[in-house]
């Protein structure tokens, strides 16, 4: 088993965590999944299988959704692999996905094939680089839906032109703690991006952990979409960066970070809230070497804990105490190495 | 239905969420859902945008001749895509391209494809786009010069082409 993507190390991995690309596609000669039978989305599935037949450098395993239990697929979800939208209703999709998860192609999702490349830390270009090649691969195989007019053409029309949504995992602690967070997503909503929970939205954004996407498909090439979305990452890492400075200036932060440590050290029962945000927490410690914790564990940890993959874990389904209890312990086991 | 967040607008906006372990539908208002910082990887407004995209096109772009035409690849009238919210396959795009462009001018500002392009479209995409920049110049000099005639006859010809004419 290959180790997972998210496993690796990288630049600017103190405040970005992750970097993923998005494409959307569609094949000319069928209409998007909603309008199709079952029979024609199957069609569709093996029409696309068959093309990445020819992609030598990935392996991908083929999932069909209507196989998965309720838990694997809410746990692919949860991991970032599939949308909600494909784990709430499985009939005629598929999934191909790559051993250590960094390529994951949702087939049949709103549109024919969407595809993620997700690379850890701040890898921007070489994760446009991969999915490009993908693409360019799949596009000799298969007559993909474009206009010359306006792009590749995508069931959603927030997408179309590129069908290329670009982003980062960014940690933001410090800004969070500052309550600088509505302000910013309004901020980069002027500037043609998107911030939002990357473990829940709003009140509920979860590890003060935040995505940042491109909002704009049309008009703007992937190149200038990723060049904005790289300096006004850059510009939000330095805000965070002072605002950690800040925020540790007084023996409280340190205090909670280690409070946050203990708890997670010796704590019976943890249940994904108090989790998510002692680890964020934990991270702040990590990075700034007042504890001495691998942050690639702690992104590994923030995957694995949540509620159905923790289920998946034990292959059955838990109760919320039973979730809660096995969290604490494997988090102990996990501090213990 | 009421936005569960301010409960005072209509929520347009439904999306598949996860939480505690299993997908949970969410039900807000646009503003709600923007202010809150909804959406997911693959479009800003997240799934579920349709009622957004029905609300957006409904604004003036229904006409009564809206049934009449008919997309050849999956069936729908321009009535049909509004009252689904929904694009029914990429053919619509061309059959519907005019009364879909404000709608798409709206969400991105713009209205013109720039980046990639896929290989099999490569040599058409450059040839047209010449061709339509020289109808362009020769358009403007026609102009200059008085001649409507000919004007007339050029920019008959540029949208011929730019509304997909000689495409593919
Ligand atoms: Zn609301
Ligand atoms: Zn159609």
């Amino acid at each position: 088993m290959s180790a997972k993507w998210y496993l690796g190390t990288g630049v600017q991995n103190d405040v970005v965590i992750s970097t993923s690309i998005h494409l959307v596609r569609n094949l000319s000669d069928f209409p998007f999944p909603h309008m199709l039978s079952l029979q024609d989305k199957l069609k569709v599935n093996t029409i696309i299988k068959n093309a990445t037949d020819s992609l030598d450098n990935y392996n991908f395993n083929y999932l069909e959704m209507k196989t998965l239990s309720q838990y694997e697929v809410v746990s692919l979800a949860e991991r970032h692999l599939v949308s909600p939208e494909f784990a709430s209703s499985r009939d005629g999709r598929a999934l191909l996905i790559t051993e250590d998860e960094a390529v994951s192609v949702m087939l049949n999702e709103e549109d024919h094939i969407r595809f993620q490349v997700m690379y850890a830390a701040f890898s921007l270009d070489e994760a446009y680089r991969t999915a490009n090649e993908i693409d360019n691969c799949l596009s000799d195989k298969l007559n993909f839906a474009f206009d010359d007019r306006i792009g590749y053409l995508t069931q959603d029309p927030t997408i179309i032109g590129t069908g290329m949504k670009a982003s980062v995992v960014l940690h933001l602690p410090g800004l969070a703690a500052a309550m600088q967070i509505p302000k910013l997503i309004s901020t980069v909503q002027k500037l043609g991006l998107t911030l939002r929970g990357s473990y829940g939205e709003g009140a509920a954004a979860k590890g003060d952990m935040f995505q940042l996407s491109n909002s704009i498909t049309l008009g703007i090439s992937e190149k200038a979409a990723i060049e904005n979305l790289k300096s006004i990452t850059l510009q939000i890492a330095a805000q965070e960066r002072s605002a950690r400075e800040e925020i540790l200036k007084s023996n409280v932060t340190e205090d909670k970070i280690f409070r946050a440590y203990g708890t997670l050290k010796y704590a019976r029962l943890l249940d994904t809230d108090e989790f998510m945000d002692l680890m964020s927490l934990v991270r702040l410690g990590a990075v700034k070497g007042i504890i001495k914790m691998d942050t690639a564990k702690i992104e590994g940890m923030m995957i694995n804990m949540q509620p159905a993959t923790i289920s998946l874990s034990v292959d059955r389904p838990l109760d919320r105490n039973g979730r809660d209890a096995l969290r604490a312990k494997r988090v102990r086991e996990m501090l213990e190495m | 239905m009421l936005c569960q967040h301010c409960q005072k607008n209509e929520a347009n906006m439904h999306m598949k969420r996860i939480i505690n372990g299993s997908a949970t539908e969410v039900h807000l208002c646009s503003d709600c859902a923007r202010s809150l910082g909804y959406g997911d990887s693959f479009s800003g407004f997240g799934l579920g945008f349709s009622d957004l995209f029905r609300d957006l096109l409904g604004k003036g772009e229904r006409t009564l001749s809206g049934n009449a035409l008919r997309c050849s690849l999956c069936g729908k009238s321009f009535d049909d895509i509004v009252e689904s919210g929904r694009v029914g396959c990429a053919e619509c795009y061309s059959t519907f391209y005019d009364k879909l462009l404000p709608t798409l001018r709206k969400i991105h500002g713009k209205t013109t494809h720039q980046g990639k392009v896929p290989s099999a479209f490569e040599n058409s995409h450059k040839t047209q786009q010449s061709k339509v920049e020289k109808l362009k110049a020769d358009l403007k000099k026609a102009v200059e010069k008085e001649d409507f005639e000919t004007a007339a006859k050029l920019r008959d010809e540029i949208n011929y082409i730019v509304n997909g004419g000689a495409a593919k």
